[in-house]
């Protein structure tokens, strides 16, 4: 009986740890990893997102740069901020560029995982946004406002963030992100804060704002799938998406729209990891990605507005017509050096608003 | 058989056990600990955190709810599965246990994402619903605990039956026959008999359903409401997004020592059970 006892124990505190321990280590798991991947004579390698995103960045960027300067690229999937840190504090850094959303770039930043842009390579001059010494800005994807056309025909669906917030014109369950960054910035545009005086966000009106929309959200969307999937499936009414979601699903043949009235742009950025062995070359592909002619021919492939001077005149006009007019104040761009100060702090102030 | 085994035979058959736990184990795991209290010098900033701030406490508190209710819904569940499992011939049993395993083979990620379809608004049940009530009967099941519970409920199903049914089958029938032939009654020989010795497999149940539920994390991000975070969203939060791994690894240790804690509680409780029946 002892013995088959203490079996039991023993059986029981191990299978427990291994899979605590699956959960505990689940970011840290890289740890133990050894990256094969190894940069191929002189070619770099690009982080990426897969999909349509991969194959348009393969055919504006990658392959046209290999083919001018002799350096091949290979484009890695499924990159993440963990493993990158791993690899800078390692001292083993496999990937040359990488290629992420703000909250990402700013987190990277701050832990001083990138190195200077080398502007005597790359002109930033030309940017339209402005960004950091160590990150560029390359392109800006629109999320708005989305909703089923059939359902809610013109007139009957909120069309800009003051509409999204009015739950007596246009009642209906929303979906927003559990996330505080674009959600205070619509909390103020509803509120009536002028596009231009957003920034440094008034937090706490931001908040009153927030607490009135509250009890019309279904659910607060975890993966940027569920945007659209959940509307497709007649769970939600309004969802806050991205224009990069909605036109490919409406391809597809789903009943889904965005208004485009008023819209939040975020830019994806580039930044150089530190202690790479090919800065060189990382650095004249940054360059080579803030052309106007390869912004242009990616923005064509994908639902991205150029974030350089002189690229949107070089886009078709069937492409431009679906991208928001960057140059309307109602075309607002997210401002990831603020939400890089402040984001630890208000996702964290933002989750507990949550949990009330 | 086993108790004619020297000591120095177990040591050497449980050596690669040991190297493989050491390596892939508790390796990785010392260094989370580390992690927890070395960031460019000894801090206890994470731990202070998790002391003081509220939203911790909260998530934990709705972890150890929401785990608890899922693990005794699988229970109710399980046991009455696994008892008609174990009520059959082994034969007829095969394909049933197939079907109780599927769950088990199917990414949590796209059960979940099946189970909007089920549970939703507009879902197969709540259409049935309103097909039989004429439009006036509806359920909220999504988006909020009672989604995450039955979510998880799904995917803890077979942890539950599997080893509760190897309990059942493994009794001795002669028991229940003796009983009988005393003269009790069948809810008696259950609960005099039936239950006590099934014990084992019921706490090994509880104690894995548990065990998982607590370091759950795509079904409440996926099923669950505003309210229904849990630790290891929490985990995933501070390490990926703000790469906060002092704070996430400090979350990481406290969740460990508290599943910890309530195992320890379990298994005093089997063991007393234990003595009781032995």
């Amino acid at each position: 009986m002892k013995n088959h006892d203490s079996r039991w124990h023993n059986g029981g505190v191990s299978r427990r740890s291994i899979l605590k321990a699956g959960v505990a280590t689940a970011g840290l798991a890289a740890l133990g990893v050894a990256l094969p991947l190894r940069a191929q004579g002189r070619g770099i390698s690009v982080t990426c997102w897969g999909g349509a995103y991969e194959s348009a960045i393969r055919q504006a960027f990658a392959e046209p740069f290999a083919k001018e300067t002799g350096v091949p690229v290979t484009l890695v999937n499924n990159a993440d901020l963990t493993r990158m840190k791993v690899q800078v504090d390692s001292g083993n850094v496999s990937w040359d560029v990488f290629d992420s959303i703000g909250p990402q770039i700013m987190a990277g930043a701050r832990q001083g995982l990138w190195a200077p842009i080398d502007t005597s390579i790359v002109d930033t001059g030309k940017l339209m946004q402005k960004t950091g010494k160590d990150h560029v800005g390359t392109y800006s994807y629109a999320g708005g406002i989305a909703f089923d056309p059939k359902k809610f025909p013109d007139g009957k669906h909120p069309t800009t963030f003051a509409e999204l917030w009015d739950l007596k014109r246009f009642p209906g369950r929303r979906g927003l992100r559990s996330r505080a960054s674009e959600n205070l910035e619509m909390a103020l545009l509803a509120d009536g804060v002028p596009p231009d005086q957003l920034y440094p966000l008034d937090v706490d009106r931001a908040f009153k704002a927030m607490d009135r929309i509250k009890p019309a959200v279904r659910k607060w969307i975890e993966t940027t799938p569920e945007t659209v999937t959940l509307l497709t499936s007649n769970e939600i009414d309004f969802s806050y998406t991205y224009l990069s979601r909605v036109l490919p699903a409406q391809r597809a043949g789903s009943s889904v729209a965005m208004s485009m009235r008023q819209t939040l742009n975020s830019l994806e950025y580039l930044a150089v990891p530190k202690g790479g062995k090919n800065i060189q070359n990382a650095m004249r592909y940054v360059a080579f990605c803030l052309r106007a002619d390869r912004q242009a021919a990616f923005c064509e492939l994908v639902e991205f507005s150029p974030n350089v001077t002189g690229a949107t005149d070089l886009i078709s006009a069937e492409a431009r017509q679906r991208m928001p007019d960057m140059n309307s104040p109602d075309a607002i761009v997210i401002d990831d050096a603020w939400w890089g100060d402040n984001y630890d702090k208000l996702q964290r102030r933002f989750t507990e608003w949550l949990l009330i | 058989m086993a108790h004619s085994m020297s000591t120095r035979t177990v040591m050497v058959l449980l050596a690669p056990l040991c190297l493989l736990l050491l390596v892939f184990f508790l390796l990785p795991l010392g260094r989370v600990g580390w992690a927890s209290i070395y960031d460019h010098g000894y801090t206890l900033r994470g731990y202070a955190e998790v002391v003081s701030g509220t939203l911790i406490h909260r998530v934990l508190g709705n972890t150890l709810h929401i785990s608890v209710l899922a693990t005794l819904t699988s229970l109710v569940l399980g046991y009455l599965i696994a008892m008609h499992l174990a009520g059959m011939p082994p034969r007829r049993r095969a394909p049933y246990l197939v079907m109780v395993m599927l769950p088990f083979w199917t990414s949590i990620l796209v059960k979940s994402y099946a189970f909007t379809i089920v549970l939703g608004n507009s879902g197969l049940v709540n259409q049935l619903l309103g097909w039989v009530s004429g439009g006036a009967w509806h359920a909220e099941m999504l988006f909020n605990r009672m989604g995450v519970v039955l979510g998880m409920t799904n995917y803890l199903l077979p942890f539950m039956v599997l080893p509760i049914m190897a309990s059942l089958v493994n009794q001795n029938r002669s028991l229940h026959l003796a009983a009988e032939i005393m003269g009790a009654g069948q809810w008696r020989i259950f609960s005099r008999i039936t239950f006590p010795l099934s014990l084992p497999g019921v706490c090994a149940g509880v104690l894995m359903c548990l065990t998982l539920s607590m370091g759950m994390y795509i079904t409440p991000a996926l099923l669950g409401g505003r309210q229904d975070m849990m630790l290891a969203n929490l985990i995933d939060f501070y390490t990926r997004q703000t790469l906060d791994w002092t704070l996430a690894s400090s979350i990481a240790f406290v969740l460990l020592g508290v599943s910890a804690l309530l195992i320890a509680m379990l298994i005093r409780v089997q063991r007393d059970q234990e003595t009781t029946f032995a």
